[in-house]
């Protein structure tokens, strides 16, 4: 792999990662695990709750925009966060319009800005701002995210 | 049992969920479907990362603080949904085996200035047997008394 080191991510580069269409049995079987509210669980019952009827847990939205992310990946080269592996969190995860079952997301990450690390001098931090949108366009899931990526050791050109 | 309202919840109230056992199956089936990068695959893999080892996902780390915070805190309240998460902090790796222990804090009881619920913001605090290891902040939409 060439390129990718942090020093050749821009800000502003922006990248789709693809999309998803979330099936009502996923839905339920990630949120029997992880997540066992009635509106995650169980489709009667959510049918009376606020939501009136079935909708993702929002960590679930969250771990399959990693998915794509990783899938991303492998096929963009050097380029975006190619080389990004380990992270010490995010921010302001937003879960703003209900995934429902049969709805289709599409993931996209920017990176906003880059940050240098006294701790860690091989390492800089990219902080991104990543979305998911339903087939309207409409936002339904945001969060700033992070990760450390290694700078260009001395000696590599490319 | 009476399901707790929003008033429930003052700033300072400390609520523990209970704890929940990290098996090495479980890392591998929620990286494999959410999270395939090696250090979270492989052990070897995971030695030559900052990790020093195999470990969860991140994402997975908040999925089962949602578990112990669903069993600790909104199953027991008049809950109402979430609007987000604010901050998430990974610190240490979670490993094979650990038990994992979680206190939600209430740092911030905002009620709704037109409807009948209010915003109730939770630091849970995450720790196996020797430290914290994660943060994830939680902030359920909790009914308030008539």
């Amino acid at each position: 792999m060439s390129g990718g080191w942090f020093e050749d991510i821009e800000i502003g580069s922006h990248r789709v990662l693809g999309s998803h269409t979330f099936t009502q049995d996923e839905i339920i079987a990630f949120a029997k695990k992880y997540d066992p509210q009635v509106f995650h669980v169980d489709p009667e019952a959510a049918k009376h709750s606020m939501f009136g009827g079935i909708i993702a847990s929002g960590w679930h939205t969250a771990a399959m925009w990693m998915r794509l992310a990783i899938e991303s990946r492998k096929t963009s080269g050097g380029g975006g966060l190619a080389r990004a592996g380990v992270s010490p969190g995010f921010e302001d995860m937003r879960w703003l319009k209900p995934v429902r079952p049969g709805m289709t997301l599409t993931y996209s990450t920017e990176v906003i800005q880059k940050v240098e690390l006294k701790s860690r001098p091989e390492f800089g931090l990219v902080k991104s701002r990543n979305e998911g949108r339903d087939e309207d366009g409409e936002l339904c899931f945001s969060f700033i995210g992070k990760g450390f990526v290694p700078k260009r050791p001395k000696g590599e050109t490319s | 049992m009476d399901l707790q309202k929003f008033e429930d919840f003052p700033v300072g109230r400390v609520i523990d969920c209970g704890t929940y056992r990290v098996t090495k199956d479980e890392i591998l089936e929620f990286a494999r479907q959410f999270d395939p990068q090696p250090h979270h695959l492989d052990d070897e893999a995971g030695k030559k990362t900052m990790l020093g080892g195999l470990s969860a996902s991140g994402w997975h780390v908040c999925a089962i603080a949602m578990r112990l915070f669903a069993e600790g805190v909104v199953l027991n309240a008049d809950n109402k949904g979430g609007a987000g998460a604010r901050e998430a902090r990974w610190m240490k790796p979670v490993r094979p085996n650990d038990l994992l222990r979680m206190e939600a804090h209430v740092v911030e009881a905002k009620p709704s200035q037109s409807k009948p619920f209010g915003f109730v913001t939770f630091e849970c605090r995450i720790f196996n047997e020797r430290e914290q290891v994660a943060m994830v902040s939680m902030t359920p939409i909790i009914g308030r008394r008539a």
